[in-house]
């Protein structure tokens, strides 16, 4: 029996049991759905239909549906990319590296934080397909055996380092996030009844593995969860370095800079922690989850999004301060364009909203709030688009040569494309609230006797 | 155009019997027996089943999908009997002439299988248009018939009853007027003068789009020659034009070659070139200094300059030129006025600094331009006198081209027979009644007599490819001779094979009994106001001839960076009078403001304006060759018409409503202090000749270091076999552009259309970057405690008369490349030889090469740019495909391309020394920039091989690599630019 200090905030309020945490984890899938669910499946479905038809549409023209010129040859692909995959990284930390640090508050969002990541990698993953010339020919970047006679991939290239980082932890990362999963399958299978719903019954005992509790189980489940902790925390941390190296090893002023690797870490870790509190909110609003994802939770979250917009903050102004070091005109005029140039907007955006809006968690009342949160946690969300968007476009537009300086504007098939992964991940992610225990509940009995506030108080009298 | 001839099929169709249209309307006679086949009681025990019914439906379907799954049979078919000189996969090379009225060039056409594909200079060099001529021969909208009323008809028809009119004209005394170009052909002169014997009464007129009327009657005034003087700007110590574009359009295609042998300031004796002008042209932006005036001062500033040199004060403007004239051991003097009393003073001017004989030859005049203002006037007066009878017009196009065009037009409606050898349905032919589609040039013979003792010959180099017919043919069937125009040619030269086979040759010199009889007008510098306008040419479309090319319709003004257009050229500040803008949009595209512009009587409505430095402030111009609406798919409707507005003027200017979207492919001008171009003077050169050319150091804990000594690179070895390396000369190129097109020839390099080079989507492999100076600099910053955003604020801003640079900018074939790094599949290697490779059949599309590479000179195919109805130019057209280098492939749609070197030429170069046995020549191997390169500015070789120029090159003390602190180690280099300034 575990014991927790009675002046910790309770993690799971109200009077839960075992079997009320059963329930309510279950109801979600059991029953019906609500009228929030429908409206934001519907808007997202139409919103996906949407993307697809965009990226059909660019695989069936070419590239040139797109707003991209001789000059700026990325921009909203690899934005959208390098913003998918860093929302990605919350999830792990929180399920990885807060379970190696034994963070009991991970519990109640772990689930729902590893299922975006795995949908936010998935977005992430369609953009280095679509962004190819020939997306058709898209096996060649893996090294497979071919016919084509010596032909092998390029491993100086940082996409190819991409291909491995990213397959590594999208597989990592599902493997990770399906073994917490048995537990609660198990839970589901066992609610179904065989008669009045067959499939389902047949679904969740094919999804479960068998599972059936036995203590040698737990005992594996834990030993597999903590190795695999192990494995995805390294992750965490590799995954946006080598994704900030497609950049850091280029030529180009705005691009080239060492600082990139933990820059664009801290960067993910924080809009990843901000896109987890979006879902979050409407989460336990939309399937009622009020009781297991608290203010304490946000505020934890909160906590790590101030540190991490902080950290964040220092390192643009190490750039500044690096360009201007450096004594390099490109350098130094890169960063200059950054903040003066045509785009100055754009930077004044992520300025403001990665910089400036996070440092309101310094305020109590902010930080326990939960629209106050929602809120700070979509101008985050914004706030780092823009960021991606400033490095990339905004180094681009300007570099060596002033005779191929040019500009960019989307296109309306670029729109079409970046919100089309916006409602297809929004459709999984609904799919996932109806379908998927989203919250890890064997897990979470296991704090309930000691975080619960029913027990706290209980124990507090 | 179709044919009423009608075919009956049988007698009862003939007599209109009603039982045809009985049977029209019924298709099927008897009723079908669904009701028998049904009702037949055995049906159901037929051995077919339902089921079988829908197997068989099954496998045809599946069977006929299959089928139509094949990849289409493309059918190479073997000659049946091979020509002899012709070797599949092996070119062919002939000599011959373009000439078009405009353009001459004598040139090597390079044929595959029976096409020519690409033009190379023989004798003189070529130019962008005449580069890209081999273009317009595969135009399909040239006439396939001769026409008779505006309808396709027979050669025996069109013969006949021209013939006919023609006989009753001559036979009732009437006149017959023969319009052309100038001729330059001795034999086309002797067919006409056969045509003139044979008629009677035919007045020969000669004119040219843009006159030099007023230079030839002045020669015939001062040396009783009408003929143009040969430059020799090899041998002018100063050369001052006045407005004369003598690089670009004006005069001799050998000037600019002749002008840069003296601009190589390694010899030290590099001439000094003051240019005078309003409009910014090729010329003035590549003079030492240019001064800017309004056109109305142009005639008082001669007479100024020649009372200066007898001893009167200059007009301040011009004391530096008269002084250096006045020093000066020789000199030029060149004006483009076509006023015969302007051009009497300069002859004066020229005579007076002992010109004549030496830099200005009249002994061995050109013959490039014959055309007579009064003679065309006398024609149109004639003409709407109703006094002509008949018309004939050879490569000509006044309709188009005259300043008084609707006087011209309504004459024509007065002619009897009209008659129009064009190759084109255009503005003039379009009026006629008879068009007798000449042959191009590459399908015809000529000969071209375009200097004094200097002849050239042209022969065909493919069949004729419509039902065309040479205009001497023509001709010589009218007067019902027995010979072909080829055997008049062959008759006019001994010793024909040789002569053919070279090209060109040098006969019958005219020793020119010459007199000398100056006379000096004088003119004073009027204080005129208000906006002075004048015409210009551009470089890309000269007269308007070949307005539907493609290829010249996008490649960019050398100066203006502009494409698909022409525009109002305007400086800064009259525009923020007149309150007319210039700005970019979000996708950086360049947006401008419109105006109505009225000079005389004539008014042009809504025409863009261009902002562009280097226009003489109060003065506007407009450029010639555009608002084609006769021209084609390509040219129609493309700009303004400037020829109505030839003559100039003070020109009322308002702005009007609407936004015009140009296609700039560079859209900003200034080098914001950067080290891009590297820039000394000539005084400074002489002291240490590596002045300007100092390379960045970075510092290191061992002291300053170049990059090249703190790289991190492992070398390629390029010790060993060829190392193939460019060097561009800054200082010798004069941003003609011809470069750009032979690339476009040799590479294949698709046309993409004026709304994708709006996107900055142009595929130019090669381009020729244009950079202004500007009133700021980083020591101006320093200097006035500038703050660096300010600093770099007005640097975007060029000066008002700003120095000009041009740069030629292709792959730098890296060998520290930064593209072969990153590339995931590999598709971008580097070769042995110092060569950046690109495998288009690897590349998957990333971009990431074009991102990375500091140049920005990669190329992505964005669409399909062949077969694609939505790029409706060459590529998408069978005849435009002809032009197509079978060396080179058609790249496909999401690949990268860019500059390879024409590492097809080295090939085959390293190819032909193999089979016979010997050593690599590397002066063979030329890539299409540097063989076209009239001022040797792009020198191409094997820098392994010390006996080669590019070796000396390599270690010239003005070499440098263009963003040498990347440490890339380019194998192309360049050569700092020197001007002889103080």
């Amino acid at each position: 029996m575990q014991k927790e200090s009675e002046i910790r905030d309770p993690l799971i309020l109200g009077k839960k049991s075992y079997h009320d945490i059963t329930l309510d984890v279950s109801k979600p899938v059991e029953g019906k759905a609500n009228k929030y669910w429908w409206i934001l499946f519907s808007i997202s479905f139409i919103m996906f239909i949407w993307g697809v038809l965009s990226m059909a549409y660019t695989i069936g023209t070419g590239i040139g549906s797109w707003g991209l010129n001789k000059t700026v040859n990325w921009a909203w692909d690899i934005t959208n990319f390098v913003w998918w995959i860093g929302i990605g990284h919350a999830g792990t930390l929180i399920s990885a590296v807060l379970l190696l640090f034994r963070q009991k508050w991970r519990m109640s969002i772990n689930r729902s934080a590893e299922a975006m990541t795995i949908f936010g990698v998935a977005q992430a993953a369609l953009f280095p397909l679509i962004h190819m010339g020939r997306p058709w020919l898209a096996y060649w970047v893996f090294p497979i055996p071919n016919q084509f006679g010596s032909l092998w991939v390029n491993f100086n290239s940082p996409l190819l380092w991409d291909v491995f980082a990213i397959s590594t932890y999208f597989s990592v990362s599902v493997v990770f996030w399906y073994i917490g999963l048995i537990p609660d399958f198990a839970m589901l299978r066992d609610r179904f009844n065989e008669k009045t719903s067959p499939m389902k019954k047949k679904l969740y005992s094919f999804l479960s593995f068998g599972w059936s509790g036995k203590a040698k189980h737990w005992q594996r489940f834990e030993e597999v969860s903590l190795v695999l902790a192990g494995l995805a925390t390294p992750l965490v941390f590799s995954v946006h370095s080598i994704v900030s190296m497609d950049f850091a090893t280029s030529v180009i002023p705005g691009w080239h800079t060492t600082i990139f690797p933990p820059y664009f870490v801290l960067g993910a870790l924080f809009s990843g922690f901000a896109m987890v509190e979006t879902l979050l909110i409407i989460m336990r609003k939309v399937v009622n989850l009020e009781a297991y994802i608290t203010i304490k939770h946000i505020e934890y979250m909160n906590i790590i999004i101030l540190l991490t917009g902080s950290l964040v903050g220092t390192a643009y102004i190490t750039e500044l301060f690096m360009a201007w070091y450096s004594g390099v005109e490109f350098e130094q005029y890169a960063f200059l364009n950054r903040a003066t140039g045509p785009y100055w907007w754009s930077y004044a955006i992520m300025m403001g909203c990665n910089v400036l809006t996070p440092q309101l968690y310094w305020i109590n009342a902010i930080r326990k709030s939960f629209i106050a949160t929602f809120i700070l946690s979509i101008f985050v969300n914004i706030g780092m688009w823009f960021e991606r968007f400033v490095i990339i476009v905004t180094s681009l537009h300007r570099d060596f040569l002033p005779s191929s300086w040019s500009m960019f504007s989307p296109s309306i098939i670029d729109i079409g494309i970046y919100l089309g992964t916006i409602g297809f991940f929004f459709v999984l992610f609904l799919l996932y609230a109806r379908t998927f225990p989203v919250i890890a509940q064997a897990e979470l009995k296991t704090i309930v006797k000691s975080s619960g506030s029913e027990y706290k108080n209980k124990n507090n009298d | 155009m179709t044919n009423t001839k009608k075919y009956w099929k049988g007698l009862a169709e003939l007599n209109n019997d009603p039982i045809i249209e009985k049977l029209a309307q019924n298709e099927f006679v008897d009723e079908l027996p669904v009701d028998e086949f049904l009702s037949d009681p055995d049906i159901n025990k037929s051995s077919t089943s339902r089921r079988d019914f829908l197997k068989f439906l099954g496998f045809s379907t599946a069977a006929a999908t299959l089928a139509a799954c094949e990849t289409p049979v493309n059918k190479v078919i073997p000659y049946v009997v091979k020509p002899e000189e012709t070797v599949p996969g092996i070119a062919n090379y002939y000599a011959s002439t373009i000439y078009d009225g405009h353009d001459f060039a004598s040139v090597l056409v390079k044929t595959r299988e029976g096409r020519p594909i690409k033009l190379e200079p023989n004798k003189t060099s070529t130019n962008a248009r005449v580069q890209a001529s081999v273009l317009s021969l595969y135009d399909s909208s040239r006439l396939k018939n001769p026409m008779k009323s505006g309808e396709e008809s027979d050669w025996d028809t069109v013969d006949s009853e021209i013939l006919e009119k023609l006989n009753v004209i001559s036979s009732k005394g009437g006149k017959i007027a023969l319009l052309s170009s100038t001729i330059i052909s001795p034999s086309t002169e002797s067919v006409i003068a056969d045509f003139s014997n044979k008629f009677r009464n035919v007045t020969h007129i000669q004119m040219d789009a843009l006159s030099s009327n007023g230079m030839l009657e002045a020669n015939l005034e001062n040396f009783g020659v009408r003929a143009l003087p040969t430059y020799h700007f090899d041998k002018a110590e100063v050369i001052v034009s006045f407005g004369a574009d003598f690089m670009g359009n004006w005069g001799d295609p050998d000037n600019e070659k002749k002008y840069s042998k003296r601009r190589n300031p390694k010899h030290g004796n590099m001439s000094k070139h003051y240019q005078i002008e309003s409009t910014l042209t090729l010329t003035g932006s590549n003079a030492d200094e240019r001064i800017q005036i309004r056109p109305s001062e142009q005639a008082g500033l001669l007479s100024n300059l020649y009372n200066a040199l007898n001893g009167s004060n200059p007009d301040k403007r011009i004391a530096k030129i008269v002084n250096s004239l006045k020093n000066a051991k020789s000199s030029i003097i060149v004006c483009d006025s076509n006023d015969k009393d302007v051009q009497l003073l300069v002859n004066a001017i020229n005579n007076k600094l002992g010109n004549y004989n030496y830099t200005v030859d009249m002994s061995n005049p050109s013959y490039l331009r014959k055309g007579n203002d009064e003679s065309v006037a006398q024609l149109i007066a004639d003409m709407n006198a109703g006094t002509i009878d008949a018309i004939i017009t050879y490569n000509t196009n006044p309709s188009y081209t005259l300043v008084n065009a609707d006087e011209f037009n309504k004459g024509l409606s007065k002619v009897g027979l009209k008659v129009s050898t064009s190759l084109f349905m255009d503005e003039t032919s379009s009026k006629m009644d008879y068009i007798c589609p000449d042959n191009h040039n590459l399908e015809s013979w000529g000969d071209a007599n375009p200097s004094n003792g200097e002849y050239t010959l042209m022969q065909p180099t493919i069949n004729p490819l419509f039902n065309g017919r040479q205009f001497q043919d023509s001709i010589l069937t009218w007067i019902g001779s027995s010979e072909t125009y080829y055997d008049v040619l062959k008759n006019l030269y001994s010793s024909w094979e040789e002569k053919l086979h070279d090209g060109y040759f040098t006969m019958n010199k005219i020793e020119y009994s010459l007199k000398s009889k100056f006379s000096v007008p004088s003119f004073s510098i009027p204080s005129s106001k208000g906006i002075e306008f004048e015409v210009s040419e551009k470089i890309s479309m000269g007269d308007g001839t070949q307005s539907n090319n493609p290829w010249l319709q996008e490649l960019p003004d050398p100066l203006s960076r502009a494409s698909w257009d022409n525009y109002l050229t305007m400086s800064a500040s009259t525009a923020r009078d007149l309150g007319v803008k210039n700005w970019n949009v979000s996708n950086g595209a360049l947006n401008g403001s419109l105006v109505n512009i009225t000079v005389g009587d004539k008014t042009l409505e809504n025409v863009p304006v261009m902002i562009q430095p280097g226009q003489a402030i109060g003065t506007v111009a407009l450029s010639v060759g555009y608002g084609r609406t006769h021209a084609g798919k390509c040219g129609d409707g493309v700009g303004h018409n400037a020829y109505p507005l030839l003559n100039g003027g003070i020109a009322e200017i308002t702005l009007v409503e609407g936004i015009h979207e140009f296609a700039a492919v560079q859209l900003h001008h200034t080098m914001m202090g950067r080290e891009i171009v590297k820039e000394t003077t000539l005084a400074d050169f002489i002291n240490d000749p590596s002045s300007g050319n100092h390379r960045e150091k970075y510092y290191t804990h061992d002291g300053p270091k170049t990059s090249d000594q703190v790289t991190l690179w492992d070398d390629h070895d390029h010790k060993t076999g060829h190392f193939w390396n460019m060097s561009i000369d800054l200082s010798l190129c004069s941003g003609c552009a011809a470069c750009v097109v032979s690339c476009h020839a040799e590479n294949n390099v698709p046309v993409v259309g004026k709304e994708e080079v709006r996107k900055s989507r142009d595929m130019h492999w090669l381009r020729i970057d244009r950079y202004f100076s500007s009133e700021m600099t980083k020591e101006r910053s320093a200097e006035e405690k500038i703050s660096a955003i300010d600093m770099y604020s007005e640097m975007e801003d060029p000066s008002e008369n700003p120095e000009v640079v041009f740069q030629p900018v292709m792959c730098q074939h890296c060998n520290h490349a930064p593209c072969e790094t990153v590339c995931p599949v590999a598709a971008t290697t580097h070769s042995a030889e110092g060569l950046n490779h690109m495998t288009y059949n690897r590349c998957v599309g990333t971009r990431y090469c074009a991102n990375n590479c500091p140049y920005k000179v990669r190329r992505f195919n964005w669409f399909k740019y062949s077969d694609n109805e939505k790029f409706d130019y060459n590529l998408n057209d069978d005849y435009g495909k002809m032009v197509l280098n079978p060396d080179v492939v058609v790249r496909s749609r999401g690949v990268i391309e860019k500059c390879s070197m024409c590492i097809q030429k080295i090939q085959e170069v390293k190819l032909n020394a193999k089979k016979s046995g010997s050593k690599v020549n590397d002066n063979d191997a030329q890539t299409a920039c540097s063989s076209v390169c009239s001022t040797n500015a792009i020198i191409f070789g094997d820098s392994n091989d010390s006996s080669h120029e590019i070796y000396n090159l390599k270690n010239d003390p003005r070499k440098y690599d263009l963003l040498d602190h990347l440490n890339v180690a380019p194998s192309v280099f360049y050569q700092t630019k020197v001007r002889n300034k103080s």
